[in-house]
């Protein structure tokens, strides 16, 4: 398939800022706009063009699908309805990134970016009217520590998407397709059709497999009548992105009872440009037109901040939330990411970050079906790892918001009971919920990883033989679809590295050979051409954290046992062992979905 | 969940607790109550226990 090189956009380097007041209105931020190029099949006669992938919505969980898709090398089309990121008119959407996203971005290219240009925080202080009730520093929570990535980067949603469509341009095997309009959609057992409609007329293709990432308004979810659970509350905020003349500290600031908000909650979070974004609560039956009207919202940041302080109103918008969750996050060949499966309230950072995490699991489960080094089977496990972590981000959301709009009665008593406590016992503090932090979500009943895993791998550091320094997504970048093997012993015999040889070379597995921190030397055998799929050098594991990120037990460095971890392509522990044996081998077969689904942990 | 005798005074511990809300409008005392609640729940710790203490109290009042 040829195809013109792809159009370049304008990079930006920082948003303009118009210091005019927009009423639930974007125009805050001047976002990067990318030209529509008439797609071939406008023009194309004969049978409809079949793609692999087809992925609809350019939003951060599309496009970090496309990006990830075109890391590994795969072909796909994107098609977006508008030509720009952000969604036109609400340019302020997602400010919190979490490790895990931040990991993925690294892996994606794009981090050094977000680092540049977000804004790092670690500590997280809640107050009940003037008192603190709970604080954390997330720098000083083990499971935090590991990463040479931050807990925590913010920053505006559509600076990560516009990085993410930069760097897709530059990787290219995505055609990104904008002001391509989804219209209609039927899919049979040979195949999905899309309609689209673009400024050029109608036309219609063929996919494989079908990405849904068109957020909470999916009109798939729609067409395809996909079950759903959904409740709504009548808890009712407003947002004001502000830039001032005082600087407030760089953390993470919620009131559950703020003085300054008639005694509801706020919450007070800063992202990139200086902009801080201050969201009130509400009294559930406010008018949003009233609440965000500029008068209303500069008086209610006047009685937080002082009268003096000058404001700079960035953007405004008034919100509901709802949680929605579907069944299955699959429906024939169409697979639902982010928040086309599932919708929280935005406690914890949990939307998002969520979708970022749907895309990174399915990109590579489609590039190694695809490539047909995995069974068909293994797409089906998105479903069960994804939806496991959407059920757990609605149940979590859902506490959150239990917490913050408790109705008065006894859930208000109760509450009023937790805050009074946690100023005088500790143990009280664990009760007030301002939102649990969103974390990289386990998959401990996954069908396709072994017992006890299912966990994800921090992107931890070690040393190269030389002494430079390297991190797991490195390896990860080399291994690109394949399982990475990291093999813990002091010396690699000559039998064992016959066995990887043969392992590397009949699955499809990268191995590296991981040295303990004590050795020192080179035990590697001297090799003038390694074979593709080994390390041709060995790491050192100078802190043991590679060991330790990957649960791998400390009793290595006897020749008896040979202690490994099998990594999958999105960092997540899939199997471990102690010896290169048949476990190993079924281990890889769980993990690529090739031995049978029914009963997954009895290889253990 | 235990359901035998644990309280080493029971008699004591009773009249104490309506002491405790000597002098205390409604709301004072569900305050109290609540905290109380929330302190002793931490003195057990165990979820699962909690969780039947917490059917155990209800069944009392609904009959199920």
């Amino acid at each position: 398939m040829t195809r013109s090189p792809p159009p370049v956009a304008k990079p930006y380097t920082t948003a303009a800022h118009t210091n005019g007041y927009e009423f639930t209105q974007g125009g805050g931020y001047v976002l990067p706009e990318y030209p529509f190029v008439p797609p071939p099949e406008l023009t194309h006669t004969g049978p409809l063009r079949r793609h692999p992938v087809v992925i609809v919505g350019g939003g951060i969980s599309g496009l970090t699908l496309a990006c990830s898709l075109a890391r590994l090398g795969l072909p796909a089309v994107l098609l977006d309805e508008d030509n720009t990121v952000g969604v036109k008119g609400a340019s302020s959407r997602g400010i919190c990134y979490t490790q895990k996203s931040l990991e993925i971005f690294h892996r994606l290219g794009i981090y050094e970016r977000i680092a540049a240009k977000g804004v790092q925080w670690s500590v997280g202080r809640t107050f009940a009217g003037n008192d603190e009730v709970v604080r954390f520093d997330l720098r000083e929570q083990d499971s935090f520590n590991l990463s040479a990535q931050p807990p925590f980067i913010n920053i505006q949603q559509f600076y990560i998407e516009g990085f993410l469509v930069e760097r897709i341009q530059t990787l290219g095997h995505v055609d990104l397709r904008w002001n391509n309009r989804l219209v209609a959609f039927e899919q049979t057992a040979e195949g999905a059709t899309l309609t689209v409609d673009t400024p050029a007329g109608r036309y219609q293709i063929q996919a494989d497999h079908v990405v849904d990432a068109t957020g909470s308004a999916s009109p798939l979810r729609k067409w395809l009548a996909v079950p759903f659970d959904s409740q709504r509350g009548d808890d009712r905020w407003c947002i004001a992105d502000v830039r001032f003349t005082t600087h407030p500290p760089v953390e993470r600031h919620t009131w559950i009872e703020a003085p300054f908000n008639d005694n509801r909650a706020v919450w007070q979070h800063l992202m990139a440009d200086d902009v801080w974004r201050i969201d009130y609560q509400m009294a559930p039956d406010a008018d949003p037109a009233y609440v965000s009207r500029e008068d209303v919202v500069r008086e209610r940041l006047a009685r937080q901040f002082g009268p003096d302080v000058g404001v700079d109103i960035v953007w405004v918008g008034p919100y509901a939330y709802r949680s929605e969750c579907v069944h299955h996050m699959r429906a024939g060949r169409v697979y639902f990411l982010g928040d086309s499966a599932k919708v929280v309230s935005p406690f914890g950072a949990r939307g998002g970050n969520t979708g970022v995490s749907d895309a990174d699991n399915l990109a590579w489960k489609l590039a190694t079906v695809l490539r047909g080094l995995a069974a068909p089977a293994l797409l089906e496990a998105y479903h069960a790892e994804r939806h496991s972590a959407a059920v757990e981000n609605v149940r979590v959301t859902g506490r959150t918001a239990r917490f913050l709009r408790a109705p008065e009665g006894v859930e208000r008593l109760f509450r009023t009971a937790a805050i009074s406590l946690a100023r005088q016992q500790p143990f009280a503090r664990a009760l007030i919920n301002t939102g649990r932090m969103a974390v990289a979500n386990p998959y401990p009943h996954s069908p396709v990883c072994a017992k006890d895993t299912g966990t994800s791998v921090q992107n931890v550091g070690f040393q190269w033989p030389d002494d430079t320094t390297g991190c797991l997504n490195d390896l990860l970048g080399w291994s690109g679809i394949r399982l990475l093997l990291l093999v813990f012993t002091p010396t690699l015999s000559p039998a064992l590295c016959k066995t990887l040889v043969s392992l590397t070379t009949l699955t499809p597995v990268s191995a590296v050979h991981v040295l303990p921190a004590a050795t020192r030397t080179a035990p590697t055998p001297e090799r003038k051409t390694p074979p593709p799929h080994m390390a041709a050098e060995h790491l050192i594991d100078h802190l043991g954290h590679l060991r330790q990120a990957c649960g791998v037990s400390e009793a290595q460095g006897d020749n008896h046992t040979t202690p490994w971890a099998l990594v999958r392509p999105d960092g997540y522990l899939v199997g471990r062992g102690h010896g290169l044996d048949g476990n190993l081998v079924d281990t890889i077969a769980l993990a690529l979905a090739i031995s049978p689904l029914d009963d997954p942990h009895s290889t253990t | 969940m235990i359901t035998t005798l644990q309280l080493t005074d029971a008699d004591g511990f009773y009249e104490r607790l309506l002491d405790a809300h000597a002098g205390l409008d409604k709301a004072q005392s569900d305050l109290l109550n609540a905290r109380l609640i929330l302190i002793l729940a931490n003195q057990v710790g165990n979820a699962q226990v909690l969780a039947d203490c917490i059917a155990a109290a209800r069944n009392g009042v609904t009959g199920h």
